[in-house]
């Protein structure tokens, strides 16, 4: 409760305060940020000196999605939120004919069985991952717009639900399952906290949940890969084979791992050690002490989010809080979600770990998204120093 | 987390008719987040601190490997130092299969690489499909080697490397390959001396426990499990020079006489070291091994003759050693034939009254029998006995022939007439060289090796003549190879050459029908204290000529000229021309 008390103790602290910055916030997610590209370069360089001809064909790329994403994040922060309120349906209309385009034949980019590209020169956009800001973001209009009607009324609940059924539909033929899957709940998150009743959102939860059950059963390679989550050692040549790999670097890493850099399982057992399996290489390398520091990260950031949300909410600014809070629920889910599916506690599906894995849309969106959640932060704290201190100032320090 | 605080409510809309707890809804949601994290928490606890072993051990199933350390089979060289067989590291392409069956399409480039077929590469990667480790081709040669590497890089190219192995080469090919014999696949010796020394030359590959990555690469190594032991080397008797020139001589010789094969072997008389030993026909152990046996064997050793005339000398011998006659004893053989119970034995001419030097010179066949029927069976049989017939001489070449000497038990008046020149008996090249050996050596048999024996050592042997025997039967030898002898040919400028002709008919199914000869020269030099024996055998020359003197003296003359030089043995009987050039140099 000293923290309270000291803004009116050293009123010039209270002026540094209002440089609007969530430091501890920001110096997370860089500190993410930077370990991820540690781990990107461990876990990527014989793979790529292999297939590449040269150990940082990885790390090269991923540095440069770093600096955009930085740029992007810088942008994002500079952008008036009332930019992002006014056009947040726009940019969700504009994701949607993306999502369509990447399933144009000829203009979609595949790899491995999957188009979710569209090449732009060097440069190979992936509409999905931009899509679950845009979401968040229309949502978060949405429901500022139709408080009332979200509330009370079905339609304001459906509504919503469609077009971003829609996207996701759009998602799900390129396809892929686990970002459907993490916009779908972060959206369904933020329909519940903007106060949708209860009723009609246990009946949907029941009919999305279903809906992917059946999904599960429909597609016989999700049904394998949903059945050999449980025990990958089962098959651990075919279905299990990822999962297993991954299990072992964990296995291995013990209490504080083998050490930066000497971790097996990278060496051509593991696919996508640097992209979707990343978590496991930092299981092996760091040991239980990295992958809980790991974990404590991202709770942190979803957290942070979520007070940021919390503390908009409270100076009346619901936009905001709603962006806040879609931004936390979206990081939060996709990390628990990849690391989830590293330790085999859910069905394989590939994700992204946030701010961290291979893959510069997942990357540039994540920053955009924490420069969007800075600039809500820095909004909200301007607004509350206009407002005079308050009890509620304790947020800032907590 | 949630730091419990009244918040005032605000209305954020227009006014409802029903509101709902949005900040109750948050701490729910957060709550259930917490709740998924602690999960995920507990999750990898599980994994990295409870499940640790199970996952290590299974872990260690797929990277951890025992791994050979290749170790190098003992080099094989002859008496100074020239390498005859050595191990060379080379590469050999393995392939994994589970991956290769995804890149038919490189497999028929693959094959033209390797020399494969590609059908059969292609039913063979099919077929272990399942496995994942196959051998595409083992001890590739560098060529081969650097085209699969390019073929790799340019198809990027997995489940296809290369490890490392020992092929054994062999640098005197076809000259030492009766010899020194091979290895098979697995570096185990097959013939020859690789195959009689294989215990010493064996090397034994050291294991360790490696780390193996998803390409089956080893990326780290563990620990050693056990060091490599290297094969020891080997040190032959041979001289790589000697045997060069003693291979060409032989073969010059079986191709100018049109014969089907021949054989030469050269002992050094001081040591009983085996300095050549070649044959003909012959085969090259570096290439593909399909010549068969028939060219493969060192019938030196394996094969068996009937040395004919050539053991004249040795009948001579006996009878000297007894008293019985002396080099100036004369015999008559008169009308060149002589009845034997109911067998004849003929001579080529009718020689008329000869001394015992003039039997051997002549190579009288009625003159010989007439002094072996002045001894007993057992005299004569005794003496080829301890001479070596019917034994193996204990050089330890593996398919050694022991030959064939009846027990004179057996033998009946007429087979002690035909022993006497040399039919009745098989013995092989090198016994008849080891039994022309000791009468090089005053009377001393000594063991044969083809080994290098230590030099200046003195080499015990066995007294089976008196030194005055030996040295009577080498003085009348010379008259062999003298102008009145039948081995005029085999003379060498400089030198006293000793020696013995045989022409012997070869016994076929239906007995000596056809005209079918081994001719055989066995002799030494220098004649007044031998310092090497050669025996030369031509197999079935089928030429203008087949007589021992025209056919296989010149070999013996050609490659005993050389050898004395070889060894630096200087002349004992210097022509007047080569005494005044030596000591008159300098006043001319």
């Amino acid at each position: 409760m000293s923290v309270a008390a000291r803004p009116v103790r050293n009123p010039r602290r209270r002026r540094e305060r209002l440089a609007p910055f969530d430091h501890a916030l920001l110096i997370c997610v860089l500190g993410l940020l930077g370990f991820g590209l540690v781990m990107v370069a461990s876990a990527s360089m014989s793979i790529a000196e292999s297939c590449c001809g040269t150990p940082f064909y990885y790390v090269i790329r991923h540095t440069i999605a770093l600096l955009l994403g930085l740029v992007g994040g810088v942008l994002a922060y500079r952008l008036p939120l009332l930019w992002w309120e006014r056009y947040g349906a726009w940019l969700f209309l504009f994701g949607i004919f993306a999502l369509l385009v990447v399933l144009i034949p000829g203009l979609g980019h595949s790899v491995n069985g999957a188009t979710r590209w569209i090449p732009l020169g060097p440069f190979n956009l992936q509409p999905s991952e931009f899509m679950k800001l845009f979401a968040v973001v229309y949502i978060a209009g949405y429901l500022v717009r139709h408080a009332d009607a979200v509330a009370n009324r079905l339609s304001g609940f459906i509504r919503p639900m469609i077009l971003v059924g829609v996207a996701g539909a759009l998602i799900l033929m390129q396809p892929d399952f686990g970002t459907t899957a993490v916009m779908l709940a972060t959206v369904m998150g933020m329909l519940f906290l903007g106060g949708v009743s209860v009723l009609p959102f246990v009946v949907l939860i029941a009919v999305v949940g279903a809906g992917l059950v059946a999904l599960v059963f429909v597609s016989p390679y999700r049904m394998q890969r949903v059945t050999s989550f449980l025990d990958p050692f089962e098959d651990p040549f075919n279905t299990g084979y990822q999962l297993s790999q991954a299990l072992i670097a964990f296995g291995r890493g013990e209490w504080l791992g083998v050490g930066l850099g000497n971790g097996i399982q990278k060496q051509f057992f593991l696919p996508e050690a640097h992209t979707d399996f990343l978590a496991s290489v930092i299981g092996e390398e760091f040991g239980l002490l990295g992958t809980l520091v790991l974990v404590a990260a991202f709770v942190f950031v979803t957290w942070r989010a979520f007070a940021i949300g919390a503390r908009a909410q409270a100076v009346g600014k619901a936009f905001a809080a709603h962006v806040a809070q879609g931004i936390g629920l979206w990081i939060g889910m996709q990390a628990f979600v990849n690391i989830g599916v590293n330790v085999g506690l859910l069905p394989t599906k590939g994700l992204t770990l946030p701010f961290l894995s291979y893959g510069s849309n997942s990357l540039i969106v994540a920053c955009v998204a924490v420069g969007l959640l800075l600039r809500i932060d820095a909004t909200v704290r301007l607004a509350q120093s206009e407002a005079g201190p308050r009890r509620g100032l304790k947020w800032v320090r907590a | 987390m949630a730091n419990p605080s009244r918040r005032p409510r605000r209305p954020l809309e227009s006014p409802q008719r029903r509101r709902p707890n949005l900040v109750l809804r948050r701490r729910l949601l957060m709550v259930g987040l917490a709740v998924a994290f602690v999960l995920l928490g507990a999750g990898v606890f599980y994994r990295q601190v409870v499940e640790t072993d199970f996952l290590q051990t299974e872990g260690e199933r797929r990277y951890l490997r025992v791994a050979e350390i290749p170790a190098r089979r003992g080099m094989i060289s002859d008496r100074n130092g020239e390498p005859l067989a050595v191990s060379t590291p080379v590469e050999t392409v393995w392939a994994d299969p589970r991956k290769l069956v995804e890149r038919l399409d490189v497999l028929p480039e693959l094959a033209r690489d390797l020399d494969l077929d590609p059908q059969a590469l292609r039913e063979r990667v099919l077929a272990k499909s399942e496995r994942g480790f196959i051998y595409l081709k083992r001890r590739i040669d560098f060529d081969e080697a650097r085209a699969v590497r390019e073929l790799i890089a340019r198809e990027h190219l997995a489940g296809v490397d290369f490890e490392s192995e020992y092929r054994r080469f062999y640098p005197g090919a076809e000259v030492f390959g009766h010899v020194i014999g091979f290895t098979d696949i697995e570096d185990r010796g097959q013939e020859g001396i690789e195959f009689a020394h294989d215990a010493q030359l064996q090397s034994e590959p050291g294991l360790r426990r490696v780390i193996r990555d998803g390409r089956k690469r080893i990326v780290q190594e563990v620990e050693q499990l056990r060091p490599p032991r290297q094969g020891t080397d080997l040190v032959l008797s041979l001289d790589r020079r000697l045997q060069f020139l003693a291979y060409r001589e032989l073969l010059a010789a079986v191709r100018e006489h049109e014969a089907v094969g021949g054989t030469l072997v050269a002992l050094d008389v001081d040591t009983g070291e085996v300095l050549a030993m070649v044959n003909q026909p012959g085969y090259n152990p570096n290439a593909l091994r399909d010549g068969g046996s028939e060219r493969r064997r060192n019938r030196c050793v394996t094969d068996v003759i009937e040395p004919g005339s050539t053991v004249k000398p040795l009948v001579v011998a006996a009878a000297l050693e007894r008293g019985l006659v002396t080099p100036t004893t004369e015999i008559d053989t008169e009308p060149g034939y002589f009845r034997v119970g109911r067998n004849l034995v003929r001579d080529v001419h009718d020689y008329g009254l000869l001394d015992v030097t003039g039997v051997l010179a002549k190579s009288s066949n009625v003159g010989v029998v007439k002094i072996a029927q002045m001894m007993e069976y057992a005299d004569l049989w005794s003496l080829y006995d301890d001479l070596g017939f019917g034994h193996v001489t204990g050089i330890g070449f593996p398919g050694e022939s022991p030959g064939n000497l009846r027990h004179y038990s057996d033998w009946r008046v007429f087979e002690h007439a035909t022993l006497a020149f040399g039919y009745g008996l098989s013995v092989t090249t090198l016994q008849l060289a080891q039994a022309y050996a000791t009468l090089a050596a005053d009377g001393i048999k000594r063991p044969l090796t083809l080994l290098k024996r230590e030099p200046g050592a003195v080499v015990p042997g066995t007294r089976v003549l008196s030194a005055e025997t030996a040295r009577a039967v080498r003085t009348m030898m010379e008259q062999v190879v003298s102008e009145k002898g039948t081995a005029r040919r085999a003379a060498i400028a400089g030198y006293r050459v000793a020696g013995k002709t045989g022409t012997a008919k070869k016994a076929g199914p239906n007995g000596y029908a056809g005209r079918r000869y081994q001719a055989v020269f066995a002799g030494f030099a220098p004649a007044e204290r031998p310092r090497l024996v050669m025996v030369v055998m031509i197999d079935e020359p089928h030429g203008r000529s087949y007589y021992a003197g025209v056919v296989a003296a010149p070999v013996f003359q050609k490659v005993m000229e050389g050898a004395l030089r070889l060894f630096n043995v200087p002349p004992d009987n210097p022509p007047p021309s080569m005494l005044l050039s030596g000591r008159g140099g300098s006043a001319l």
